[in-house]
């Protein structure tokens, strides 16, 4: 038993992937000893902030050997009518250097063939490892990577050592310009020499006493510990996530703790502000309500007075910053903010910020009968959703994020109802996917408009998305708009109201681009509720932009679509719509020009099936409206089987086709059924 | 006691710390500059892709940060030390890392906190990747690998740092405020720079003539291109640095609309981008004539 540590060293790695390209590498390295038979007991993944790594225990030294079979000639070629070898069997065995003991008989499709059993003796771990772990590094994936060397690897950070140790032999191979060996790097703070390792179980032991715990579990519980330990018998509780505690894990070598304050009157910030200073500050963690809070730091424990006195430094002026920001904004007020969005220009040719909002208010009319909306607080807050805009503190980058939020506490203090503080404050969201919702009724819809209305601008102002090019996240407000009318209900027809808004701008543009990039919005959306693309396409056909009732479609279909019948109501409509392909000008159906009863039977099934049809769509019975589809399917098959359409007699011939179409429609009243992929059939 | 280090000796300890390391020692450059990249010492030598080591003061200029001098950490003009070594050697952390050593932070007192940051500069059309540098949480130093330059890949990476040489100071000094701090025995930075501050920041947030100002942006502009045709790059280029403060103290002056300033940005970058593609142009045709003269 052998054991195997792979170092990567490099300066500082982002921390956003650290984790996962840790797990890759290790994920892969285990993956390929698995494949090529090399066995082990234990597996622990690296990764600081200076290196992604794998140490594995318990190797074995070699592959496990391997039992081939080589195939040979036919058995009846092989043995003569004694059984014995024939020349061609001999010649086999000596040209694969085998025994007679060795050759058994196996059965193929092909017949009956010889085989040479053979065993392939296992090569070394060692050469294993030093062919494949470089090849492994080449396939490692990242979101973003740089060049260092004039090799023009590409990688994160620039990788500044390796260790490859197997047992107590280095594996001299090179990466990136860089010969792996035996030699890691302590932390920087504790020293620059090299630390040499003998044996991969040394590894772990050594690097602590270099100031880096390499075990990233490890790093978290101390992380954990020393937080608890800094804030002992202080009042106050640690505000922080475990997605906090991992940032901080992904930039930490080896943790201390140490508590800072600041002056108390910064308590008087919103804590979203507050909360904003201590994250972009190295996740500082604040223990609320107090005026202090912990900041976990990677150097020695001599570092403690300076670190408190630098953090106090710099907190203290950033939180300088944002008070004054505040003061200045509070007394500005929302009236000064919003005569000044007159001159902050909104997408190039759509005016100002203010028309802009002063287009919300009047767009806000078109949702008026959503069932217990405001429609005044609305109006009010879709006036000063972007007043904030021009506030000193969302003017600084560092708060930016902070927009809506500053909106809703400006409002407050401005003397605005809770109502319209609440609904700007949440007209952002969702900002992403899986992001939180907007709570109230007005915050719901005030986002939907702005998020039209982002949309439709962008469009207008020719900033179309197409493949990646997407700069002002049209897709993603697109998506939000159909997220947030289907998850809270909203009778609203988009197509309409995009022509609302249309009318608000305008100007002039087809609005079929509109109307089709929402119904692929729409059809993403649905995808990610899991229905099928087929399922999608047969709802989107004929689509005017009712995503509840798309939604229902779907539903009905996909409830369907497990029943055997299923397949026969598809069918039935490929067949309508088969014969109708390249057909056009086409009149009304006339009874008199029946000749057979099949005619009449499926007109009358027809005329019936769309009278009942009418009050269903109305109920939005689905269920029952694909069960009525279903039941013209007998009258479909009688009459394609007892009538030929495409007849000599011109008048008969169009009459049928007349007949046909009028099936189809009320086909198409619920969705194309004919776009249903039927497994096994050819398109 | 430790003896107190004043700003102009952390200038000198510092040069000279990077002189040893190879550096050309140099200066800023004569027109202003938002940041020490845009000196051709450092944009237009990263373009050739040859050796290159060098080391200078520049003097920044941020119109749109200035305070009036009541700020204790912003105003409208600070320094910068600009370190570029081209290829980056290989250890160049540790080179920084007892750069720092070398003007008093020991490394076992302090925290050095490397915080991802990919840097980009939108007006010359360059980024890389790298960190700011946090000491005890302050920002001391952005420490970047260049990737692109003038809108061109680079090919011998090199390695930018620039010091901002108050922060550090400030830190030294132990002051909370840069205005505090002692440049010699005798002054500090304020006695230096108070009035220079008062006065730009009045400039550049009410005095300054916007007319004058777009005027003189679109002549420095058409004088470019007029001198990139006749294939006078660096003065061509020398007007494309100006055309940059411009825009800057238009900025500040505030009246530029967000589109109409994505519009400037796009204009200086289009200079920048020329300048870069001209120059390299221009080195590998004198290379080939030398190559020529040599046989």
């Amino acid at each position: 038993m052998i054991d195997f540590l792979l170092e990567i060293g490099f300066e500082e790695f982002p921390p956003s992937f650290l984790k996962k390209s840790a797990n890759e590498l290790s994920g892969k390295v285990v993956n390929h000893l698995h494949q090529q038979r090399i066995f082990h007991r234990s597996v622990r993944t690296i990764y600081t902030p200076r290196r992604i790594g794998v140490l594995i225990l318990g190797l074995t030294r070699k592959q496990k050997p391997q039992v081939v079979e080589i195939q040979g000639p036919p058995k009846k070629l092989a043995f003569d009518e004694r059984n014995q070898p024939t020349e061609m069997l001999q010649g086999f065995m000596k040209a694969n250097n085998l025994k007679r003991s060795q050759i058994v008989v196996r059965k193929i499709k092909k017949g009956e063939y010889v085989c040479g059993k053979k065993e392939v003796v296992g090569a070394n771990t060692e050469d294993i490892l030093y062919e494949e772990v470089p090849k492994i590094l080449k396939t490692l994936e990242f979101p973003k990577t740089m060049i260092w060397t004039k090799g023009g690897t590409k990688f994160p950070r620039p990788i500044r050592w390796i260790v490859a140790l197997l047992d107590r032999r280095p594996l001299k191979f090179e990466f990136a310009g860089v010969r792996a060996d035996r030699h890691s790097m302590p932390n920087q703070h504790f020293s620059f020499k090299p630390i040499r390792l003998e044996k991969p179980r040394e590894y772990i032991n050594f690097l602590r006493h270099g100031g880096v715990i390499v075990d990233p579990n490890e790093r978290r519980k101390l992380i954990v510990k020393r937080i608890k330990k800094a804030v002992e018998k202080m009042e106050g509780k640690p505000l922080c996530t475990n997605e906090m505690i991992e940032e901080i894990n992904c930039t930490t070598e080896y943790p201390e703790a140490v508590v800072v304050g600041f002056d108390e009157q910064y308590l008087n910030l919103p804590e979203e502000v507050l909360m904003t200073v201590l994250k972009a500050q190295g996740n500082l963690i604040w223990l609320k309500p107090t005026s202090r809070f912990v900041c976990v730091f990677s150097a020695r424990k001599k570092a403690l007075q300076n670190v408190k006195k630098g953090y106090t430094l710099v907190v203290g002026s950033k939180l300088y910053d944002a008070l004054f920001y505040y003061k200045n904004d509070s007394k500005q007020g929302l009236t000064r903010m919003e005569a000044n969005t007159k001159r902050m220009m909104w997408l190039n040719g759509l005016g100002s910020l203010y028309d802009k909002a002063s287009r919300l208010s009047d767009f806000a009319d078109f949702f008026k009968k959503i069932p217990g909306l405001n429609l005044q607080t609305l109006k009010r807050a879709a006036r000063l959703c972007k007043v904030d805009l021009l506030s000193e503190m969302i003017r600084e980058k560092d708060f930016t994020s902070l927009q809506g939020i500053m909106g809703g506490h400006y409002a407050r203090i401005s003397g605005e109802e809770e109502a319209v503080a609440s609904a700007i404050k949440e007209h952002y969201l969702p900002k992403f996917a899986g992001d939180k919702m907007p709570s109230t009724k007005e915050g719901v819809v005030l986002s939907v408009i702005d998020k039209i209305d982002n949309v439709v601008g962008a469009f207008l102002s020719g900033n179309r998305p197409s493949g990646s090019y997407d700069p002002l996240a049209v897709r993603r407000n697109g998506y939000a708009v159909v997220n947030l009318i289907n998850s809270n209900s909203f009778d609203i027809t988009l197509f309409n109201a995009v022509d609302a808004l249309l009318k608000l701008y305008k100007k002039d543009i087809e609005h079929e681009i509109l109307f089709e990039f929402f119904t692929e919005r729409c059809s993403r959306y649905l995808q990610d509720k899991k229905y099928r693309y087929d399922e999608i396409n047969t709802v989107l056909a004929r689509w005017k932009g009712d995503i509840v009732d798309a939604r229902m479609r779907c539903a009905a279909l996909k409830k369907m679509s497990g029943k055997a019948e299923f397949t026969k109501l598809v069918i039935g409509q490929k067949r309508v719509r088969n014969i109708l392909k390249n057909v056009q000008g086409l009149g009304k159906v006339s009874t008199e020009l029946f000749k057979q009863s099949a005619e009449k039977k499926l007109f009358k099934k027809g005329m019936e099936t769309d009278g009942q049809l009418k009050t269903l769509f109305e109920a939005r019975d689905y269920q029952k409206i694909l069960d009525l589809l279903l039941a013209m399917r007998p009258d479909i098959d009688k009459f394609f089987d007892d009538v030929l359409v495409m007849c000599e007699d011109e008048k008969l011939k169009k009459n049928r086709l007349a007949l046909v179409s009028l099936i189809n429609r009320i086909f198409l009243c619920f969705g194309d059924l004919s776009r249903i992929v039927i497994e096994g059939e050819k398109n | 006691m430790r003896k107190l280090r004043t700003f102009e000796n952390i200038i000198l300890d510092l040069s000279r710390y990077w002189q040893k390391k190879g550096c050309l020692l140099y200066y800023p450059y004569n027109s202003e500059v938002g940041a020490g990249t845009f000196n051709p010492a450092t944009f237009i030598r990263v373009i050739d892709n040859k050796p290159w080591k060098i080391c200078y003061v520049e003097i920044c200029k941020r119109p749109r940060d200035g305070r009036y001098a009541e700020n204790p950490l912003r105003f409208q003009q600070f320094y910068q030390l600009q370190v570029v070594m081209q290829p980056a050697p290989t250890n160049i952390q540790r080179f920084f890392l007892e750069s720092l050593e070398c003007i008093g932070f020991k490394l076992k007192e302090h925290e050095v906190r490397f915080v991802e940051g990919d840097w980009d500069a939108p007006t010359l059309g360059a980024w890389g990747l790298g960190w700011e540098v946090w000491l005890d949480g302050l920002e001391i130093t952005q420490f970047t690998y260049f990737q692109q330059a003038g809108g061109l890949d680079l090919k011998e990476i090199p390695v930018e740092l620039s010091y901002g040489l108050e922060r550090i100071a400030m830190l030294l000094q132990g002051v909370k405020s840069a205005f505090d701090l002692k440049w010699n025995n005798t002054l500090t930075w304020g006695d230096v720079h108070r009035q220079n501050e008062i006065e730009f920041s009045e400039y550049n947030f009410l005095a300054a003539d916007a007319r004058l100002l777009v005027s003189l942006f679109n002549q420095y502009e058409a004088e470019a291109v007029r001198l990139f045709e006749k294939g006078l790059i660096l003065p061509g280029y020398d007007h494309t640095i100006k055309c940059s403060h411009i825009f800057n103290v238009l900025e500040a002056r505030g009246g530029i609309s967000i589109s109409e300033r994505a519009k400037m940005i796009a204009r200086v970058r289009a200079l920048a981008t020329q300048a870069a593609q001209l120059y390299k142009q221009k080195m590998s045709e004198q290379n080939v004539l030398k190559e020529g003269a040599k046989q």
